[in-house]
């Protein structure tokens, strides 16, 4: 079957979108395991549920790649904007005593930058197919967005000092 | 000291022979050590000099001074306990490519970068000499007169000079066993420079590597003031041909201990002791 | 249940603050002259991970660990099965917690009384930083009968640093938790005098290092001696030492020695892995005769082993880690106050004898807090009748003495050059391959030890009975403690707590022994290290047992004495 330049444009959009939600999908799952192992309940379960949301939305984007053949890209291949894919929250913005709130504000910024990647892509694309899949993609993660707004507005208000801890770091070995 | 009981270079020699092969170009740092003392007017009782293992280390048995021949590759680390515990000695450290690179790479290193007040010579003869002649970092990739390596290292030798640069060494210099005068002034120069001073002495080994006296014909006497510039100091180490003697690179650094060491106080053992009291 | 002791488990996870609890507690009640004992247990984070204070409170100075918990404060339940294994509690345990949090399993088999503490509500009600650690001091702190004053002006010193409002809300935690009526009731013991000291091992041996003169030091950081290190850092600037971080431990143990060839008493600390690093240079030490005093912190060996747990296994190294015949000191304090005893009794032996010294301490009295009464130090050594080096340019260094210790000179002493060697040497220090100079030199080495006149403190003996409990360092307060159970149940017992092991005092040690009709060696390690080790030395007259047990989990006061016992009951059966 010839590939014709529509195909080409969805499959790499498709291709970097399953990137994406499956590189948020891991990170948001390792940040959940390095919480529980610190023992940060409620912002490893807030990761968790992350990163079962990140899975969903994989799914439907493998549904909707079907049996299309994707380009396959090593991993420093993807057209990112920064350094890693729009959705994946970085390893150093955590801290083993971080809050709910700064967990969820983690998390938002992420929606917000994958929404702003989908528009983008969208913008930039020539292929009005695939502009109309990027732009409901962009529509979805807005409304993820809007969600974190509200939990965060009802979260309860917390101390400014959560970060401290009476007892000296452990040696391990 | 005045001239009347200044001592001569060979005063400074103590009567335990050197056994090194004749040829040995230690007899000329053994030397210029001795003329460098003699020129300075050192006071034999409160000079040491330290060693590790190999024909180069059994130098302080030879001179006239107080010595500690400790194990291989660690001289240098006796050497600045030394002068940290007694900063009123002059302490030279000594030993070999083997005893100061290989075995002893990590704590050359740090000597570099810690800078306590204290001369480092090394003879290299780019080979093990003590041990019957294997190759030793700075032995040339192809040499392949080792029964240990019989095709040759097949890697390439250490910079030495460019190890120290990298290192935070602030004086290197480079002297060559045939000009015995100019290492004894480098070592004059050295012990008086306040740091960490390496001086790097090509120092042929008669009996394993009997073409190092081609050498003669490949050593050039530096004739630019040393470097103070670690920029261009490092592009020159890492592509000269490493037989440039002379002073290379020097720069004021700060030397050990670092700020903060407050003197001691009246009574503070009992102090520490009291602190434990609920 | 005796109220000899009351054990108090404090756990948490997520950086509750459970250690900096414990050590209040333990603070505060070594203010009102109490006793005890805090030891630490960890998950292999190095932040926020599960924690346990560990809180024996005695009557006496007698510090084994619990075998048993009196109360468990559990400010969560986070990965508890870490420590259930130690944590042992029963029908007369009690146990604190939220009752947001289900029992974990082994605490509801134990049949433990369970009171609930809502302590996270009650911390978050009584101010926006309020934490649970210090809502549980101020709990802990009543049913002990402390004053919520000393608490919190303990918990201020330690918050020194902190935020204004964080410090305040530790005191009103404190405040709120010592208001609070617990249906509990602990069986307290009974105070003792005040004026007491508060340290741990590691600080202990620090300090009588210092004490006996060490003046230079060199550090490489390595568990669970990093701690000696750091205290000497801020020790030797007061009284104008020198500390020098190393590159590795080969390099500290050899600018050890240079600055002890220099005339400064030198010292460096480290563990199993580090020894065995440093044993070719300890060799240096030993054949030059350049005294220098190296402190082995043991922990789980082989290898890199269990870093953050005690064990005793690091015997052998210390006896026969040198290559070659290179006799040298051996010691092992007893507990933590013996480590300012020991440790400074061995820096004046090294530098007496002109040798090497390892003292074996381990991670339990090394990291350990305890409060102790005043320490024993050791009494400085009378200075020997003039070691005179002699005139000047005849000088030997290594001269054969009838004492087998020549005299010293230092760098700096006029007329006396010599170069120290590694080498095998004459008198004069020249470098010797002569048998006639091996012979003499070797016996030299080893005679100045085995003359040596080391007095009482070669071991701490106590009781006269026909059974023999022998140890060595930090069993100690085990194998004494099994001597009393096993008293209580009519087996009298001597028990011998070496303290030094090497020259081994053999002729003190047969005549303790004498009239013994059975001798035990207890000891924390796999190999039967120390059992072997005196078989090889002493010809034992009675039947000899050896009870090695490797760590992590402390020497048991209770399997030791039933083990003795069950022998015992055999062989009178047999």
């Amino acid at each position: 079957m010839a590939t014709t330049a529509t195909d080409s444009a969805l499959a790499n959009f498709l291709a970097h979108s399953l990137e994406l939600e499956s590189e948020a999908r891991e990170r948001y799952g390792e940040l959940a395991e390095s919480m529980d192992a610190h023992h940060n309940r409620p912002v490893a379960d807030f990761f968790r549920r992350m990163a079962a949301e990140a899975e969903h939305h994989l799914q439907e984007v493998a549904a909707l790649a079907g049996h299309m053949t994707l380009p396959q890209l090593k991993a420093w291949e993807f057209d990112w904007p920064d350094a890693e894919p729009p959705e994946t929250a970085s390893y150093e913005a955590l801290h083993y005593r971080m809050s709910l709130r700064q967990a969820m504000q983690l998390a938002l910024a992420n929606e917000h930058a994958a929404e702003r990647y989908y528009r983008e892509f969208a913008n930039r694309t020539g292929d009005a197919g695939t502009a109309a899949v990027a732009n409901r993609f962009a529509d979805e993660e807005r409304g993820h967005a809007a969600e974190l707004e509200r939990m965060i507005a009802a979260l309860p208000a917390s101390g400014l000092h959560l970060r401290e801890e009476d007892d000296e770091p452990h040696m391990p070995e | 000291m005045t001239d009347a009981i200044r001592l001569k270079a060979k005063d400074y020699k103590s009567e335990v022979k050197p056994i090194w092969c004749p040829g040995c170009g230690h007899f000329s740092v053994h030397n210029a050590i001795t003329k460098a003392m003699a020129a300075l007017g050192i006071d034999k009782d409160r000079t040491v000099l330290v060693s590790g293992i190999g024909c180069s280390s059994r130098l302080p048995a030879y001179v006239d001074s107080y010595g500690f021949h400790g194990v291989h590759g660690r001289g240098l680390a006796i050497a600045q306990g030394l002068k940290v515990a007694r900063p009123d000695l002059t302490v030279l450290a000594l030993g070999g490519d083997g005893d100061g690179f290989s075995i002893g790479g990590n704590h050359f290193i740090h000597a570099c970068r810690r800078n306590v007040d204290i001369t480092y010579i090394a003879m290299d003869n780019e080979v093990y000499g003590m041990t019957k002649g294997q190759a030793s970092p700075t032995t040339p990739m192809d040499w392949d007169h080792s029964k240990l390596t019989p095709h040759g290292p097949g890697v390439r030798p250490f910079k030495p000079a460019a190890l120290a640069l990298a290192s935070g060494a602030p004086w290197i210099a480079r002297g060559y066993s045939g000009n015995p005068n100019q290492i004894a002034k480098l070592i004059a120069e050295a012990v008086e420079f306040p740091g960490f001073s390496f001086l790097h002495v090509m120092s042929q080994c008669i009996t394993f590597c009997p073409e190092q006296t081609d050498w003669k014909a490949i050593v050039t006497e530096s004739e630019a003031p040393p470097l103070a510039d670690a920029d261009e100091a490092a592009k020159q180490f890492l592509h000269e041909d490493g037989f440039q003697t002379g002073l290379l690179y020097r720069e004021q650094r700060a030397t050990w201990p670092p700020p903060g060491a407050t003197a001691a106080e009246e009574g503070a053992p009992g102090e520490l002791a009291a602190a434990f009291r609920v | 249940m005796s109220t000899r002791y009351l054990s108090i488990a404090i756990t948490g996870a997520g950086g509750a603050g459970v250690i900096s609890c414990g050590e209040l507690l333990l603070r505060a009640w070594a203010r009102e002259g109490g006793r005890g004992l805090l030891r630490k247990a960890y998950g292999p984070q190095i932040r926020g991970g599960e924690s346990a204070a560990l809180l024996k409170l005695t009557a006496d100075e007698r510090y084994t660990a619990a075998s048993r918990y009196d109360a468990v404060v559990a400010l969560d339940w986070d990965n508890f099965t870490r420590f259930e294994d130690e944590i042992v509690l029963d029908a007369d345990s009690w146990v604190l917690c939220d009752e947001a949090q289900a029992l974990p399993p082994a605490v509801v088999a134990a049949g433990a009384r369970v009171v609930h503490v809502p302590f996270d509500e009650l911390a978050a009600a009584c101010h926006p930083e309020g934490r649970v650690n210090m809502l549980a001091l101020g709990v802990l702190g009543r049913l002990l009968g402390l004053p919520a004053t000393t608490l919190a002006e303990l918990a201020g010193q330690k918050l020194a640093g902190k935020p204004r409002d964080y410090r305040d809300a530790a005191t009103a935690c404190i405040e709120l938790g010592a208001a609070r009526d617990i249906a509990c009731q602990l069986p307290v013991p009974p105070l003792g005098n005040k004026g007491a000291w508060y340290l741990s091992g590691n600080q202990a041996a620090g300090l009588g290092a210092l004490e006996a003169g060490i003046r230079f030091v060199a550090a490489y950081p390595i568990t669970p001696a990093s701690d000696v290190l750091e205290w000497m850092a801020g020790g030797l600037e007061r009284v104008g030492g020198q500390l020098v971080q190393a590159e590795d431990e080969l390099a500290a143990i050899n600018m050890t020695i240079g600055a002890a060839f220099g005339g400064v008493p030198a010292f460096t600390a480290t563990s199993g892995p580090g020894l065995a690093l440093m044993t070719e240079s300890i060799g240096l030490a030993v054949a030059s005769e350049t005294p220098v005093t190296i402190l082995n912190v043991m922990r789980g060996g082989p290898s890199t082993g269990i870093p953050t747990k005690s064990e005793q296994s690091d015997l052998n190294i210390a006896l026969h880690g040198l290559h070659g015949d290179a006799p040298h000191l051996v010691l092992a304090p007893l507990d933590i106050a013996d480590c300012v005893f020991t440790t400074g009794w061995a820096v004046q032996l090294a530098q007496r004898l002109q040798t090497a010294a390892i003292v074996l301490s381990d991670q339990f009295i090394g990291q350990s807090t305890a409060i102790v009464s005043e320490p024993r130090r050791c009494a400085p050594f009378a200075a020997t009748p003039a070691q005179d080096p002699g005139e000047e340019g005849a000088y030997l260094r290594y001269r054969l003495t009838g004492s087998g210790v020549s005299a010293l000179a230092s760098p700096g002493d006029a007329g006396h050059r010599f170069t120290a060697d590694g080498l095998e040497h004459n008198e004069k220090g020249t470098p010797s391959s002569r048998q006639s100079d091996h012979q003499r030199q070797l016996a030299k080495r080893q005679d100045k030890l085995t003359a040596f006149d080391f007095g009482g403190d070669w071991a701490q003996i106590d009781g006269d009975g026909p059974v023999a409990l022998v140890s060595f360092g930090s069993s100690a307060a085990a194998v004494t403690e099994a001597a009393n159970q096993l008293a209580e149940s009519g087996v009298a017992t001597r028990v011998i707590s070496l303290r030094l092991l090497a020259p081994l005092q053999t002729a003190a040690l047969a005549a303790a022994l004498e009239g013994c009709s059975r001798v035990f060696v207890v000891e924390q390690n796999h190999g039967g290290q120390l059992f072997h080790y005196l078989r090889g030395q002493l010809d034992f007259g009675q039947p000899v047992h050896s009870y090695a047990l490797a760590g992590p989990v402390p020497l048991s006061p209770e399997n030791i004495a039933q083990a003795v016992a069950t022998v015992i009951a055999e062989a009178t059966r047999s």
